[in-house]
């Protein structure tokens, strides 16, 4: 993958000498230590697990469509799964599972947070590097080798994991209850367990950089909401992936060494045997969602943050309520830890642990709501540049109200008795945490691509990009919430066996054509995306006129970022369109005219509404 | 020993068949094969199409009566004791393990081949058409759905096709359009006017769309249809205000975030507004939605206690047990006590695992169809054996995790019997069904049981016809048999 990048960045190689040693092939572009190509790293392989996670879907959604179809072609690429044209019922499983995972971790996690993390805090903290360039390199070959483990379980005997991407025991822990369960289960725990250590990496480089190398001036509530996204986010992995390990660790131990930590009244003949009692399949469940709730935010926060810094950006206003941004996420990072037992509510858990996480749970609501309202408030009596990634911010917002609010359903002790596990369940978070989470990526491809390749996207793919990914993302999630309101459950291989679902034979056929446009409009992100590498136009310096620092390093990628010194920070990153300025931005490290300290503020603006000789927006156009 | 206890078995059997009309006899067993075929072979097989086994169509023709027998009684000692077409078949299949069952005789499997002979010689969708009415309704066999209109279908891959090439062509137009711009030094399409006037479209047909659905869809959900347990109604009650408070948010804030995107397009004469923050707005907004919740997490703690909270002691007792693939359903019996149980127990002949020495098991009464008696409160009590379930009945409003070592329940009371819910749908094949709802393996989508809902009268009847546990006999021979069994144990003393 590195490959693509050698030639922009060779361009450019000698473009400076900043007294740093020779670089090797090998040191620039493999076992790099810059934080600007292990983002280039991270986010490539990460569309690379993309593609595969969604041309996954795109397979089990034709068996979904057309249950009683034969596709000659699946025998080819899957060979003995597919069988004379039909999906083997295990593989389904396989491929959901692997699908789950890819989408969660690989894609979400590691290629979402991984890429921007990586790319934008030592730029818009003002830092030549991360902490430790070092255990950077570590967190991303670490990640490489956890996605060639998670590959390889797709051809070992057995197939790979197939007990849902939450790799519930006993199912995960039995190979007799499933094939997934053998060699490929144990593949999956050691790729999450590679996965786990790549995240840790990362994430005490983030909050260590974003705390202890911020430029002078550069206060905390100067930070970016970028940032501040990026360092919760690291926070809340590095409290939550240390159990998950606990979890995989004990799965491991029942699975390969005869223990019952999840195992109880289970038979000899059915595991391996060894009578298994005395351990509690719901305590893995715990364990789990520990992780697995906050995981949630680990995903969306950082879209959230693209966002704020994007709609900002392209609103020319600064963003609504900074500290209460500030404040709810925040919020949002500390409740996310205690309600991971929403996920649980109808295991059998005590009726009263059930209502104190619904409390917990609804009360996430209230910081959701204000970033929304925070969002459209920015938008109101903005002058909006419609770029691919201010319309894929917008599309953020979007999806985000759409799934929050089926949030409130599902965080519902009592709806959830009828809702759990269902289609509505799926819907609910592929537009909430999915398609929103997606979407936040895409925007931070389109807005940092100039600053990641020196080059720009071309805008005419970027909108049609978008549109046809709009809609076809609303057309597959918004219908699947009438079949989960029917009471068709997921990881179902087929519905036709209960002839009340029959009713949704069309919808489905309906979902997965969406689902096909869909999956073909990506094409024309990747033609995009590797085609401007080489024939984009060449980048100015500020393409979009934003305030961060990371647009006042030159264009050309320099081993510490500024050819001379370190910007200093006079301002917060939102003064756009401010009152007395003479352009609608003013960069982070322009002082005011008086101002000679950067810790000292700049003027401050008064904005009342209603008395005020500022220029305000013109409301009616000519 | 074994054999030749088999040997002798199919000995007396042969010459019972002798002793009956052959043609009687057949139809006879082939009756009785298919309910223990439906019973017992559904999950996993089909007659005309593989499942998770391979299909069953002629199967009597391709393999020795014998050999499957004993294939279907333990596949796995067959196949270890080095039969060749055992390991293969094995091979074939993906090396899934097929349940064992030795519960059942080979009297009852040769009935169950009977059945699979009958339905291979029927028209294809003969297997599709529900026969037999074992107790007052009849049992639908699997349902494989109808052959797939092929037509319709290459029709939509065509549309496919031609989507893709007419986003090709738009895009090599539009780029031309903007290269041409570019050379001319103007702007040929103005993109922010255009994306914006698309924002608004999407906007207002997003959301007159979603209106739709909601009306149009929502008439094929289960909130359409009266809830056929007493709490259902409390339960539709706090759905349709989450509904509504959810819809009216959703609608404004989706219809405004498309208009700003509309209304605030960029222009060059103007400047947006320099407008940071206002505490007291923000203030409001974070309390309303506040408030909002409250009210929806009042009502919410309400629901989920009345629907959890302590229940009526009185319940009948029913314990509801699933393994892969498929449930049973163990009555109480005249005591409403479920015997013990003990996993290790679990056998081929006790597949349950019941201890059949204790005294309240005696009476207990295994079925495979979960019958219930409609405004008669019911405790289940779920048991799982190998891997999580779920069982979940939707039309109840009842769902419960099915976990193995960790007993859990649900208690309801039936409010509409299956008569009734037929003519409301006006449905006259509809059935209640348990779903397994918690990925258990590669039949998990089959995974069902028929759950029946009877007046007072007619359960009690149909209770009274199911043999119990211990003493085979019902009730009706019961009284005899009471008798009997003191006799034996003032003998036995």
């Amino acid at each position: 993958m590195s490959t693509h990048t050698a030639h922009t960045d060779g361009a450019h190689h000698d473009a400076h000498d900043h007294g740093h040693h020779h670089e090797t092939f090998i040191s620039k572009y493999v076992f790099s230590m810059d934080h600007k190509m292990i983002a280039k790293q991270f986010l490539i392989t990460g569309i690379i697990m993309g593609v595969i996670g969604m041309s996954m879907s795109l397979i089990f959604r034709l068996q979904l469509a057309y249950p009683d179809m034969k596709f000659p072609f699946l025998e080819s690429i899957i060979g003995q799964w597919g069988k004379d044209g039909k999906l083997d019922p295990n593989f389904y499983l396989a491929l959901i599972t692997i699908h789950g995972t890819i989408m969660v971790f690989y894609v979400l996690t590691a290629g979402l947070s991984g890429t921007f993390s990586n790319l934008l805090i030592p730029l818009q903290v003002g830092a030549r590097d991360m902490a430790s360039p070092f255990m950077n390199m570590l967190s991303y070959w670490f990640f490489f080798l956890s996605s060639v483990v998670l590959l390889s379980s797709l051809f070992v005997d057995g197939g790979p994991a197939s007990a849902g991407w939450t790799v519930y025991p006993p199912l995960s822990a039995l190979p007799k209850a499933i094939p997934g369960s053998g060699t490929g289960m144990t593949l999956w725990l050691v790729a999450i367990i590679l996965f786990i250590a790549s995240s840790l990496l990362g994430g005490i480089n983030y909050i260590t950089t974003v705390l202890n190398m911020r430029t002078k001036g550069m206060k905390m509530t100067r930070l970016p909401l970028t940032i501040w996204a990026f360092l919760i986010t690291a926070v809340l992995g590095l409290l939550s992936f240390p159990v998950l390990l606990g979890a995989g660790l004990l799965l491991i131990f029942d699975r390969s060494f005869g223990t019952s930590f999840y195992l109880n009244e289970i038979v000899a003949e059915l595991a391996g045997g060894i009578e298994r009692v005395g351990g509690s399949p719901v305590l893995y469940q715990h364990l789990f969602w520990f992780l697995g709730h906050p995981e949630v935010y680990i995903i969306l926060l950082p879209a959230l943050g693209i966002t704020s810094e994007v709609i900002a950006t392209n609103s020319r206003k600064p963003i609504f309520g900074y500290r209460a941004m500030i404040g709810s996420i925040l919020a949002i990072a500390f409740l996310s830890f205690i309600v991971w037992g929403h996920h649980m509510f109808v295991t059998g858990m005590n009726p009263f642990l059930g209502s104190v996480f619904m409390l917990g749970t609804l009360i996430i609501a209230v910081p959701s709501a204000v970033k929304t309202f925070n969002y459209m408030a920015t938008l109101w009596k903005g002058n909006l540049q419609l770029t691919p990634a201010m319309m894929f911010a917008i599309g953020l917002v979007s999806f985000f109200i759409s799934g929050g609010l089926t949030g409130i359903y599902l965080g519902n002790a009592a709806l959830d008795i009828n809702l759990h596990d269902t289609y509505f369940v799926v819907a609910h978070f592929h537009l909430v945490m999915g398609s929103a989470a997606i979407f936040g990526m895409m925007s931070g491809i389109y807005h940092w691509y100039p600053k990641m390749f020196g080059r720009m996207l071309n805008n005419t793919l970027g909108y049609l990009h978008f549109w046809l990914t709009l809609i076809s993302a609303y057309c597959v999630f918004f219908p699947m919430h009438f079949m989960g309101l029917a009471g068709v459950p997921r990881r179902y291989y087929a519905n036709t066996a209960y002839d009340q679902f029959d009713v949704f034979v069309d919808m489905n056929q309906f979902v997965t054509i969406a689902a096909i446009v869909g999956g073909a409009a990506q094409i024309l992100f990747l033609v995009n995306f590797f085609g401007s590498i080489y024939r984009g136009k060449r980048a100015p310096q500020n393409p979009w006129h934003s305030n961060t620092l990371e647009w006042t390093a030159p264009v050309e990628h320099l081993h510490g970022n500024w050819p001379g010194d370190i910007p200093y920070v006079y301002r917060w990153p939102y003064d756009y369109s401010k009152p007395g300025a003479e352009l609608d931005y003013i960069p982070q490290n322009v002082p005011d005219p008086d101002q000679n300290d950067p810790l000292d503020e700049p003027k401050a603006v008064h904005f009342d509404l209603k008395n005020t000789t500022l220029p305000l927006v013109e409301t009616k156009e000519a | 020993m074994k054999i030749v206890t088999s040997v002798l078995k199919s000995l007396v059997l042969v010459t019972a068949l002798f002793s009956f009309s052959l043609t009687a006899a057949f139809a006879q067993s082939a009756e009785e094969g298919e309910k223990l075929y439906n019973a017992n072979c559904t999950s996993c097989h089909a007659i005309n199409e593989k499942v998770v086994g391979p299909a069953l169509k002629n199967v009597h023709t391709k393999r020795k009566e014998a050999w499957l027998i004993k294939w279907i009684k333990n596949s796995q000692a067959l196949i270890k004791s080095g039969d060749a077409e055992a390991a293969a078949v094995y091979k074939e299949n993906n090396e899934s393990v097929m349940t064992s069952f030795e519960n059942l005789s080979d009297n009852e499997i040769k009935s169950v081949i009977a059945y699979i002979k009958k339905a291979s010689e029927a028209p294809a969708q003969a297997a599709v058409v529900p026969t037999g009415t074992s107790t007052d309704v009849s049992v639908t066999a699997t349902t494989t759905s109808e052959v797939s209109n092929t037509l319709k279908t290459s029709i939509n891959w065509l549309i496919i096709i031609i989507l893709v090439l007419l986003v090709m062509v738009i895009v090599l137009v539009l780029d031309i359009l903007v290269k041409v711009g570019e050379i001319q030094g103007k702007k040929v399409i103005n993109w922010n006017g255009i994306n914006a006037k698309l924002m608004l479209a999407f906007g207002a047909i997003g959301i007159v769309a979603s209106a739709w659905e909601i009306w149009e869809h929502g008439k094929l959900t289960v909130f359409n249809q009266t809830p056929a347990s007493t709490h259902g109604a409390e339960y539709d009650n706090m759905f349709m205000i989450t509904l509504i408070i959810t819809g009216i948010v959703f609608f404004i804030t989706q219809g405004l975030l498309f208009w700003y995107a509309y209304k605030y397009k960029h222009s060059s004469k103007r400047r947006a507004l320099f407008y940071p923050d206002n505490h007291k707005i923000e203030l409001i907004w974070t309390v309303i939605p506040a408030i909002v919740l409250t009210i929806l997490v009042v009502r919410g703690l309400k629901t989920w206690t009345d629907m959890t909270g302590e229940k009526d002691p009185s319940s009948r007792v029913i314990e509801v047990y699933g393994f892969q693939f498929a449930w049973n359903a163990r009555y109480a019996g005249e005591d409403n006590l479920l015997g013990k149980h003990d996993f290790r127990q679990i056998g081929v002949i006790n597949a349950l695992g019941v201890d059949t020495n204790d005294a309240k098991a005696q009476d207990d009464i295994i079925t495979n169809e979960l019958h219930l008696a409609v405004g008669e409160p019911v405790m289940l009590k779920f048991r799982a054996k190998d891997v999580i379930h779920s069982a979940y009945l939707p039309h109840f409003r009842v769902q419960m995790n099915v976990v193995p070592g960790l007993p859990t329940q649900f208690g309801f009371t039936p409010s509409l019997t299956t008569a009734e819910m037929r003519q409301q749908l006006n449905d006259p094949k509809f059935d209640y069904a348990i779903l397994c709802n918690k990925i258990c393996g590669s039949a998990h989508y089959r995974m069902k049981m028929k759950v029946v809902v009877h007046t007072k009268e007619e359960f009690k009847k149909w209770l009274a016809q199911q043999p119990r546990l211990v003493n085979k006999s019902t009730p009706a021979a019961q009284a005899t048999a009471q008798v009997e069994t003191s006799t034996e144990t003032k003998a036995a003393n």
